[in-house]
């Protein structure tokens, strides 16, 4: 995990990040060309992002491709964020269900309506 | 953290994909039987189980019956405890529905003494893909590490929205 803070505290990388979020699957030339850092620079970064995990790459042919992968981050949201977000779903949950009893008993009581006309 | 770039699969051009990784402190026959066992995989699929009989060219369904459909597809290689290949068709609604097969691939790596690195790419996807499709992985492998690593089930929000279902 301490590889991941230290690969997210440069906005350089949080960029590649963001590129990557946006579209997935790149070269390290396409990369190359969205950030103002030589290709050496850029390089460096996505090494510090793939030691991290946070980026994986595939070869294509000849080519290598950078895709961002989520799970660091999701580990991180679940270590420290679900406890909060817990309550919070369950009540939209319990809303949803009692927003559907209720359509479901005005249904059938429009249903008994109709019949009773 | 060992980094092995040469086990990535070759991948074919032009097709939309996504890519997750994770690693997990398990042992390959472990992480191969929490995939194809039904009631394990539940316990990290948003209570949604996996039935198959796991040979090539077999088919497999996950839904909760009675319930929900999520998906079914065909088992395109089967090699355990380190690669599984399998065709996607979502099921949980008709939008995801109209997106037909895509595929997905399963890749278990020994590392060090005691872990695994599991890698899931969901590929064969139109390049306009609803998200849906491939969104629920970070949640279903998060899940899977936390089930292995301590036998315990990850309850984040969603995380295990159909286990309640239907009983």
């Amino acid at each position: 995990m301490d590889e991941v803070f230290r690969a997210l505290a440069s906005p350089s990388r949080r960029t590649l990040l963001d590129e990557l979020h946006r579209e997935d699957g790149r070269t390290l030339t396409e990369l190359t060309t969205r950030l103002p850092l030589s290709r050496y620079g850029v390089m460096k970064h996505l090494a510090v992002l793939e030691e991290a995990g946070l980026v994986v790459t595939r070869r294509r042919g000849r080519e290598k491709l950078h895709f961002l992968n989520p799970i660091p981050i999701r580990l991180i949201h679940d270590r420290w964020v679900s406890k909060y977000a817990e309550p919070w779903a369950s009540a939209l949950t319990e809303l949803k269900r009692d927003l559907e009893e209720e359509a479901h008993a005005e249904a059938s009581r429009g249903g008994h309506a109709a019949r009773a006309r | 953290m060992q980094r092995h770039p040469e086990a990535g699969t070759l991948l074919e051009p032009d097709d939309t994909r996504a890519v997750f990784e994770i690693f997990i402190k398990t042992t390959p026959e472990r992480l191969w039987e929490a995939i194809t066992d039904p009631e394990l995989r539940a316990r990290y699929s948003f209570g949604v189980g996996t039935q198959s009989d796991w040979t090539v060219g077999s088919e497999y369904r996950s839904s909760v019956p009675g319930v929900i459909e999520i998906a079914e597809g065909e088992n395109l290689e089967v090699d355990p405890p380190r690669r599984l290949v399998q065709t996607f068709t979502a099921l949980w609604s008709d939008d995801v529905r109209q997106a037909g097969a895509s595929r997905v691939t399963w890749e278990i790596a020994p590392v060090g003494d005691d872990s695994c690195r599991l890698t899931v790419v969901h590929d064969q996807l139109s390049p306009n893909a609803n998200p849906e499709l491939y969104g629920g992985w970070p949640m279903i492998l998060s899940g899977l590490k936390t089930l292995l690593e301590t036998g315990e089930d990850l309850t984040t929000p969603g995380s295990l929205r159909y286990s309640q279902a239907g009983g």
